[in-house]
């Protein structure tokens, strides 16, 4: 069948057209300050005709008689549309960010004015996501997005990061948006098997994206059907503009720090750690010589006092460079771009490089047909560090490592031996190797053919192909590899993704007067994504530290080599009927079919219904000045989420349950012929006012988002021999608002404030869940009338004053405690993991030539759980390992008000285990980014050939406020806000310049 | 107003023909390292396939492969947590695990992975042969291990109250079962039938990592014991001294015995080990690892008071080294555990029955009735081992079977299961925490909790969680 279309494609490039009577029009395009824009983009609109503006910001255009309007864009500028009238002259203003409605947006499968649109869709532009120290693309949209949570877990440059849009509506399944890069569904997140974090998104230069959309309805996401349930995010990529040839050279370099300290956590030292271990050991009853034996265990009086958070923490640099040239005819079109990103973590061991490439080329061989080829490449090496409990975590040791224990020897040579059975991380950064390389290459090529003038036939096909090959070696002397005399991995994993689109698009007007138009679109997708993984592993080293790969082992232990495919095959279509502009329906059906799905329910249809409003446009609003745009929206409908294992709905029998080394079977499925996606039901309601001429402009929501038949680990009796099956059952819910302002206090000839706001509150509860049981999900619980991750522990009482028993409450009102734990009161709820409220606040302002940018993100309602907070604050648990200052103020004498309780070698009473101890409050204000610029003067500029400079100086993360003053670790921690000893998140201060020529 | 050319129609055309295009098989993808369980239990080889999965879920860490053989020495009064540790094992040492315990919960989930394999190997609708009967023999007794470690863990002694809660019975697969806690004689009464089922299937000696028609009578013999049913577990013993074709460890062979982690072919001593291979092994996390001082852990040492028992010829004194722990130098010189020394290849094995436990069985199982039978097999272990002999009488004549029978199964996990059959107090040493020195019979941390886990998931076992927990 491919062959067919091949073929159909290249009759199609055989036919050509000619248009007559031409007719001329010129102007000139401005900013906001009244500044001449060149390069500026002009297309005759629903068509590919188009040039662009001088170096003084004029154009000129022959247009078609029949043309209507004319688009206009720029790079880091807003898209306006002009309606063409009788004059030949318009004088047109780009301004730099406002809600103008005539502004084009990207949508599924296509663009759409923002008139047209009747769901709840976001775009943040190149000018916020350009030259920040951030290593991917999802990390900048921190707080760009109303309702879109963007949160790190680690400062690992090239970690993974977790984004809900609109809460989180799935317990087992995924919980993250689908990402849509130029029109191509990409497999995204942490492909890596030996990383502790990593990111496919990382391969992709940010300076290479000029626009996300994130989709956030049903109207605007059901298109995508089985995966929009999580909210769509749309990644259009620059491409190049008619005109003069226009190079830009972006840089920037900065120094980073940790975001976050506490001085309640700091690390004690020799001293301080062996005065409470001494008393540990007094109150846990020893006799003065097992004390002594025990001390100089520990390594007491060896005049060793060595800072391990000292040792591991540092000041990482970070530097990125960015080329980038464009232009073309109104034929071609082209856009290259090459970059380098170098970022090192606030730990040692953790850091990333990236190079990338980027070219797009757009040809119109006739005014019927038009051509596209793209394609991203990127090539990242990240290191990382091991995190949470491995002894190898360079983290964990600054926490658990004594001060008597240094990384040296006296002699200067690495300390191997004496570090009480945890490992020297600072040697083990040095010797051991832990790798990533990563290569992504993404593109399309697509052709769009005008069959009619109104209805045009679109074939696409696009594809990212990810290698990683990662590394990882541990020496045969010291740490994770001596117990295995030296042992070496090399993994390698290959995903190819492609996805071969064909729409048809009609745009017809129904009324003579062409008053009632209708965009209709019909669409065939079929999509596969393989993997392919292969391990390797051996051991017995010989005794050097030079030979780091498995060859060099001489027992091969791990020999593996697999594939793990999934595919989609979906027909969609999709119509908008718009009145006068005034009143607009739209709707959308799509039917997916995926391997994913069981043998009874491959099978699913999606749709969606959305009306608008515009308001503004009726009669009776001219009269009323101050309102300049006004529009009501709604819209419902059916998507689904797709996103578990491949092969999830079998039941299987799983090999490698080995005996001496013959091979073993066993269950490793339960399965379930009828296992299908799982539903969500978005309803949204919102409205669009401007006033003052678009000088304040305000965007409001209400959502409810219903998901059923959830894809539910529903946990099974463990009699069974399996822990949890997946299965369609239970039903969520998240209801919300989100409100967005964009204001312009000042605007003046010399002088713009510019103030952006955005705002989101999600209310998240299960609603039903089978058998109305509970389940119980580590330190949370999933509990019907609850929201999903409220955590469920028991309630810490405090210390009891007359001999420092930790204390637990033992009844819901809190009135009776015991220092028994297990008969405490069953757990209880202690609040949620997620945000109640979050969002940002910008303030930009622009004085001549300079402009400061500052950008506050909020949070506010969240808890985080201490995970490890037991071992270094258990007041006497893990007695071998280093404690906090805070251990300091625990229980001493008869009397003592505390919440630490009596120091016992070796703990007191399970005070280390799970409890509302161990809960903080997350609540935190951030200084995201604050940012002050010049722009050199355009005269001055003009004498050095320049276009534009721009230098600047930037912070990053560099103000925290925390409600807590027991908030041991940044309150960024996830999505399941819980600590896990990870690369801390860092702050980062940055200059930068800015050229175009 | 609309004019088609035949072009633009053929267009429509092949776009239309593209949305019925769809093929069926494009949307059925096989899983590239599993198949389903009819494919997967299909043929006699298939069950060797799937009962070697049953054996290496044994290794489970917190099964035979560690935990269990801990707890056995921990929880009584062989081994104990030395203060320099790595935190594992610190709330058995001190008696102050939870409903919320991971070790417990490890060993009712691996024990019960292990009873599914096995359930499916024993179920499997293959053609009966001599083949497909020794390994539907095996698993067998692999499920009646299973059964049996369960119930002596989670639930009180057979020999305080055979109409007690057990532990619930799962014999075909079911993943919607949730089934109640059987009686602990219901229980017992699974295990013996298996074990009967088992000695009479099979036929074949593998090697030492699988039961044989010996082991299994073997391990009828330690169940009896445990059940008090003295007679039939001297028959059972006696059975595997002289019809199993098992030869003796004796002093000359005993050092060179211990310091092999390999499987033995030979039919020297052992009954049944649960392999680690050097591939298939638990690296950190194996048994020797938290024994050995050559490595980095090493926590758990040998009781002071235990090792004053040991008289100076004593050949099974060279298996306890009186050192200081490298890892925390200068400490002083302890003794320490060597019975498992092998931390990487191929690593120890952890020995589940031995010959000589059949001897000391079968002492024990002939008292009080012949005290010169018990004389007999307990002295054949003590020669062979340069220790005393032993010539009491009356009550101190099972003292001194009992006190060798902890001497020579020391660290192999079955001192907590001799205290428990008993219903004796557990009584320690200073080596232990103060709090932790004496637990008596009744103190209801002398069995494990049913884990929180299954009480969640399982509402018919809600309400039967042992008391105190």
């Amino acid at each position: 069948m491919r062959k067919v279309v091949l073929l159909l494609m290249a009759i199609l490039l055989s036919i050509s057209h000619i248009w007559a009577q031409q007719r001329t029009i010129t102007g000139k395009v401005t900013d906001d300050k009244g500044a001449p824009i060149p390069g500026a983009s002009v297309i005759v609109k629903g068509s590919n005709t188009g040039t662009s503006t001088a170096a003084d910001g004029t154009f000129s255009i022959s247009v078609p008689p029949k043309a209507k309007a004319l688009i206009f864009s720029a790079i880091g500028l807003g898209e306006k549309e002009i309606t063409i009238t009788d004059n030949s002259t318009y004088a047109v203003t780009l301004s730099t960010k406002t809600g103008d409605m005539t502004e084009v947006v990207v949508v599924a499968y296509s663009t759409s004015k923002k008139t047209d649109l009747t769901g709840a869709v976001s775009t943040v532009k190149a000018v916020d996501i350009e030259n920040k120290p951030f290593s991917s693309i999802d990390k900048t949209l921190q707080g760009q997005v109303a309702g879109v949570q963007s949160v790190a877990g680690s400062g690992q440059p090239g970690a993974n990061q977790a984004i809900l849009i609109r809460g989180v509506s799935s317990i087992t399944a995924a919980t993250g948006p689908l990402w849509v890069l130029d029109g191509v569904p990409i497999n995204t997140g942490d492909a890596s098997r030996l990383q502790t974090t990593a990111n496919l998104l990382s391969t992709l230069n940010p300076n290479d994206v000029e626009s996300i959309t994130v989709l956030k309805d049903a109207a605007s996401q059901s298109i995508y059907g089985s995966r929009a349930a999580n909210g769509v995010i749309l990644v259009t990529t620059k491409k190049g503009r008619a005109g003069k040839t226009v190079f830009r050279f972006d840089t920037e370099l900065g120094m980073s720090d940790l975001a976050y300290e506490n001085s309640r956590y700091r690390p004690l030292n020799a001293s301080e750690y062996f005065a409470i271990t001494t008393e540990g050991l007094v109150n846990l009853g020893a006799t003065q010589t097992q004390i002594n034996n025990t001390l100089s265990g520990l390594g007491f009086g060896n005049g060793v006092d060595y800072n391990w958070y000292e040792a591991v923490t540092r000041t990482g640099t970070q530097q990125q460079y960015n080329l980038s040239a464009q232009g073309g005819n109104e034929r071609t079109t082209f856009y290259l771009s090459g970059g380098h990103f170098i970022q090192e973590g606030t730990t040692i061991n953790s850091e990333l490089k990236r190079y990338s490439g980027n070219i797009r080329l757009t040809h119109k061989p006739n005014d019927k047909l038009n051509l596209n080829f793209n394609l991203n490449g990127g090539a990242v090496n990240q290191r990382a560090p091991l995190a949470g409990g491995a002894f190898g975590n360079p983290v964990l040791s600054s926490y658990f490592l004594l001060p008597s224990r240094s990384a040296y020897n006296p002699d200067g040579s690495y300390n191997f031996t004496s570090l009480g059975g945890l490992h020297n991380t600072v040697a083990l950064s040095e010797i051991d190797k832990r790798f990533l390389r990563e290569t992504s290459l993404r593109g399309s090529i697509s052709g769009d053919y005008k069959i009619l003038n109104n209805l045009t036939f679109r074939t696409a096909y696009g594809a990212d192909y990810n290698i990683l090959e990662e590394d990882q070696y541990n020496n045969p002397l010291h740490g994770d590899g001596a117990a295995s005399n030296g042992r070496a991995f090399a993994y390698y994993t290959r995903y190819y993704n492609w996805v071969w689109t064909n729409t048809l698009n009609y745009i017809q007007d129904l009324t003579k007067n062409g008053d009632l138009n209708l965009n209709a679109q019909l669409g065939y997708e079929s999509q596969k994504s393989s993997a392919y993984l292969t391990s390797v592993q051996s051991q017995d080293f010989p005794p050097t530290l030079i030979l780091t790969y498995p060859s060099a082992g001489a027992r091969p232990t791990t020999a593996q080599a697999t594939i793990s495919e999934y595919s989609f095959s979906s027909m969609f279509g999709s119509a908008i009927l718009n009145y006068k502009n005034r009143y607009v329906a739209s709707g959308s059906i799509r039917r997916d079919g995926s391997s994913r799905f069981g043998a009874n329910n491959k099978y699913g249809a999606f749709w969606s219904a959305g009306v608008s409003w515009n308001v503004d446009k009726e009669n009776f609003m001219q009269a009323i000045e101050f309102i300049s745009q006004l529009k009501l929206r709604a819209s419902y409908g059916v998507n689904g989420n797709a996103g578990i294992g491949n092969y999830e709905w079998l039941p299987l029998y799983g090999y490698g349950n080995n005996y001496n080394q013959l091979p073993g079977s066993a269950p490793s499925n339960v399965g379930d012929s009828n296992l299908t996606w799982e539903l969500n039901k978005p309803l949204n309601i919102g409205i669009d006012v401007s006033f003052l001429k678009n000088r304040i402009n305000i965007t409001a929501d209400w959502y409810q988002r219903q998901s059923e038949d959830l894809l539910l680990n529903v946990p099974l009796s463990r009699t069974t021999g399996f822990a949890s099956a997946t299965r369609n059952i239970g039903f969520m819910e998240n209801k919300g608002v989100e409100l967005t302002i964009n204001a312009i206090p000042v605007k003046g000839q010399n002088f713009n404030w510019i103030v952006d706001f955005n705002f989101a509150h999600n209310k998240n509860r299960i609603r039903t869940l089978p058998g109305g049981n509970d389940i119980p999900d580590g330190n949370f619980i999933i509990r019907e009338g609850v929201a999903y991750r409220t955590f469920y522990l028991r309630t810490y009482a405090g210390v009891d004053p007359a001999n420092g028993d930790p204390l637990w409450y033992t009844d819901p009102s809190h009135t009776a405690t015991t220092s028994t734990y297990p008969p405490a009161a069953t757990r209880e709820l202690a609040g949620n993991a997620l945000p109640k409220y979050f969002g940002s606040l910008t303030n930009t302002l622009n004085f001549k030539q300079f402009s400061l940018e500052a950008q506050l993100y909020y949070n506010f309602g969240n808890y985080v759980y201490d995970t490890w907070g037991g071992y270094y604050l258990g007041a006497g648990f893990g007695a071998t390992f280093n404690k906090v200052s805070r251990i300091m103020d625990r229980w001493q004498k008869a009397g003592d008000v505390t919440d630490i309780p009596k120091y016992i070698y070796n703990g007191n009473k399970s005070f280390q285990s799970g409890s509302t101890f161990w809960l903080n409050k997350g609540d935190f204000i951030r200084l995201r980014n604050i940012q002050l610029g010049y722009t050199l003067p355009k005269d001055f500029l003009s004498k050095i050939k320049l276009t534009n400079a721009f230098f600047y100086v930037r912070g990053t993360n560099l103000w925290t406020w925390v409600k807590d003053e027991n908030l041991p670790f940044d309150p960024e921690q996830g999505t399941t806000s819980a600590s896990n000893l990870n690369v801390f998140i860092p702050k980062t201060v940055s200059v930068g310049l800015n050229l175009a020529f | 107003m609309i004019h088609f050319s035949k072009y633009k129609l053929l267009t429509v055309l092949v776009f239309v023909g593209l949305l019925s295009s769809c093929k069926k098989e494009f949307l059925e993808l096989n899983p590239p390292t599993s198949l389903t369980p009819d494919q997967a239990l299909g043929t006699e080889a298939d069950l060797l396939v799937a009962l070697r999965g049953a054996y290496a879920g044994l290794r489970g860490v917190d099964f035979y492969g560690r935990t269990i053989p801990i707890l056995g020495d921990i929880m009584a009064d062989n081994s104990y947590q030395h203060s320099l540790n790595t935190n594992r094992y610190t709330l058995y040492n001190n008696y102050t695990f939870n409903t919320t315990d991971g070790n417990a919960l490890g060993i009712w989930n691996t024990g019960y992975t292990v009873i599914l394999r096995a359930n499916n190997v024993i179920n499997a609708p293959v053609p009966t042969s001599a083949k497909v009967d020794q390994y539907k023999g095996e698993a067998y007794a692999v499920r009646a291990l299973a059964y049996f470690t369960l119930i002596r863990y989670f639930a009180r002694p057979y020999t305080d109250n055979p109409a007690g809660l057990g532990v619930p019975i799962s014999l075909t697969y079911n993943a919607d079962a949730k089934p109640p806690r059987s009686t602990v004689a219901e229980v017992y009464a699974l295990i013996l039938d298996d074990l009967t089922k088992a000695y009479a299937l099979m036929t074949t000696f593998t090697n030492s990592s699988q039961f044989s028609k010996y082991a299994a009578r073997a391990l009828q013999a330690k169940v009896y014991l445990t059940m008090g049913d003295k007679t039939n577990a001297k028959t059972a013993a006696l059975d595997v001294i002289n019809n199993g074709g098992f030869t003796s460890l004796t002093a000359a062979n005993h050092a060179t015995y211990w310091a092999s982690g390999l499987i033995r072919t030979d039919k020297l001593e052992t009954l049944f080990e649960v392999s680690s291979d050097a591939v298939a092994n638990l690296a950190f996390d194996a048994l020797s690892y938290i024994y050995s001082q050559a490595g980095n852990y090493g926590d758990l040492v040998v009781s002071d008071d235990f090792y004053a028992t040991f008289d100076a010829a004593d050949i099974r004194k060279a298996l306890y080294p009186v050192v200081p722990r490298p890892a925390n130098p200068p400490g002083a010189a302890i003794p320490t555990v060597n019975k498992y020394p092998v931390i990487t290849g191929d690593y120890s094995d952890t020995k589940v029955l031995r010959l000589s436990e059949m001897y000391l069985i079968a002492a024990e199982a002939s008292l009080p009735a012949s005290e010169p039978d018990a004389l007999t097999y307990i002295n054949y272990i003590t020669t062979r081992r340069s220790a005393p002999a032993i010539a009491s009488t009356g009550t101190q004549l099972l003292e001194d079977v009992l006190a060798e029978r902890r001497r020579e199964l020391a660290f192999e996990g079955d001192r907590y299961m001799d205290l428990m059959r008993l219903k004796r107090d557990v009584v320690r040493s200073t080596n232990y925490p103060a709090a932790a020195r004496n637990i008596p019979y009744s103190n209801f941390r002398r069995i494990l909790p049913i884990p929180q886990t299954e009480l969640d998931a399982n509402e018919n076992i809600r309400t039967q969680q042992n008391p105190g927990f």
